[in-house]
């Protein structure tokens, strides 16, 4: 009902000023014509390509290509990029967002629907560029190497496809149009599905640009840690306790990291208040806290204290 | 054919059994986890993954996509994508691009010029 809502008032509202400035163009995305029915393999060659992966549209066919529906879906598009190596970031649906891709040289890969609402003909092109002076939008499209059309033509064409648009930088770069509150539950939902090594890339990236982000700074550290980096990722559990002491996964992390560097006194002190709030947290983190602070009081029965480093790891937080 | 579905099927459970025994860490909460909690829908996606994985498995091959393709597609594809996938790739656009338009006006022309309708193609 929502989607339907979302759809209905897409098609009433009128088409958006083209912008006065944002002159570019991409002149160095390749340009691969597409066969038939097969728009979205040479779309999207043509921006991994430009990301710097090696490939072709002939070998994405197999990835993406639907011969029952004589196309491809924008969901395997997204996940032949992650077959790549790549993240495929999909697009605040602005024109802003379309020109800032632009600007910070991502070519951004848009869907258009050429027909109608009711007879929808679906086409990947590329948008590489745009005119502010006549008004016109570049595109690498079908058989086009450099396709010019008019603002309102393709604003028309884009929202009848929902203004769905794609894009995929090359690692460790973040589109420069994504907002802190956007990014953390897109990566966290590609976790698993990714080389851990690219998403830990693409997670220092967003903590670089929002260093303040409590939960970026979370994801980060437990990458960190992923990536036997124990010291790095302790160092941003502090930071984040520091500034955030109620965030209680981190608090339980944090524990179970120190209690694995043989610092249980310390583990100790830092899982402490989250044993108190436990049963308000959500099952899992719920859980985790229980369990974690068993295994530390287990430890804690022997009477040794810390090694001397512990103290440097939780400082500040005691 | 049905060696090859079972062969799908196969893969499908070990790699679902993998994925389970992959995530029974000790007591660290998981990035994943840590932002799935805003949303409870992504516990049920979870748990319907299973038969999502095995409708669209079906649904792309009798689509005419090569067993082996199929398995690598599927596995690339999240729990929530396969679900939506599971749901609507009947539905879902699937861009195949300009030349269909053309070779739908082509159609469009040739019948016109067949009923004598049109002289686009005897001008030629």
């Amino acid at each position: 009902m929502l989607a339907l809502l979302a759809l209905l008032s897409a098609c009433a509202t009128p088409t958006p000023a083209p912008p006065k400035s944002g002159a570019s163009e991409l002149e160095a995305v390749p340009f691969f014509p597409q066969a038939q029915y097969q728009c979205g393999p040479a779309a999207l060659a043509t921006v991994l390509v430009h990301s710097g992966v090696a490939t072709t549209p002939a070998a994405l066919v197999p990835q993406v290509y639907l011969p029952g529906r004589q196309g491809s879906l924008q969901l395997e598009l997204m996940a032949a990029a992650r077959r790549a190596g790549r993240i495929a970031y999909t697009l605040d649906t602005t024109a802003q967002a379309l020109l800032a891709e632009l600007e910070a040289g991502h070519p951004v890969l848009v869907m258009q629907n050429l027909g109608l609402e009711s007879a929808p003909r679906w086409h990947y092109a590329v948008v590489i560029g745009y005119q502010p002076e006549q008004q016109r939008v570049v595109l690498r499209s079908g058989t086009q190497y450099r396709k010019l059309e008019s603002w309102r033509a393709f604003m028309g064409s884009w929202a009848r496809a929902e203004f769905w648009g794609l894009v995929i930088p090359p690692p460790g770069e973040l589109p420069a149009s994504s907002t802190a509150d956007a990014i953390g539950p897109y990566l966290a939902g590609q976790e698993g599905q990714l080389d851990p090594a690219i998403l830990r890339a693409a997670w220092e990236k967003a903590l670089a640009r929002w260093p303040q982000d409590p939960d970026l700074m979370f994801a980060t550290a437990n990458a960190r840690r992923s990536a036997a980096e124990p010291e790095s990722a302790a160092a941003l559990y502090r930071r984040l306790l520091l500034q955030a002491p109620e965030h209680m996964p981190a608090r339980n992390n944090f524990a179970d990291l120190l209690l694995s560097t043989g610092c249980r006194r310390a583990a100790a002190t830092i899982i402490g208040p989250a044993v108190s709030v436990a049963q308000r947290l959500s099952p899992a983190a719920r859980d985790a806290i229980i369990s974690t602070s068993a295994a530390i009081a287990n430890h804690l029965s022997r009477p040794s204290p810390d090694p001397e480093y512990c103290r440097a790891l939780i400082q500040g937080l005691s | 054919m049905m060696k090859t579905r079972l062969f799908i099927l196969l893969q499908i459970f070990t790699l679902v059994i993998a994925s389970t025994v992959g995530t029974a860490q000790a007591a660290v909460i998981g990035t994943a986890d840590h932002f799935a909690q805003q949303s409870r829908a992504d516990q049920l996606i979870h748990i319907n993954a299973l038969f999502a994985k095995d409708a669209v498995a079906q649904h792309m091959a009798d689509m005419g996509v090569n067993a082996e393709d199929v398995l690598a597609r599927i596995n690339a594809l999240s729990d929530a994508e396969l679900q939506q996938l599971a749901q609507n790739l009947d539905d879902l656009p699937a861009g195949s691009g300009i030349l269909g338009v053309l070779g739908a006006l082509f159609v469009v022309l040739l019948v016109l010029e067949l009923l004598g309708l049109s002289n686009v193609f005897s001008k030629l």
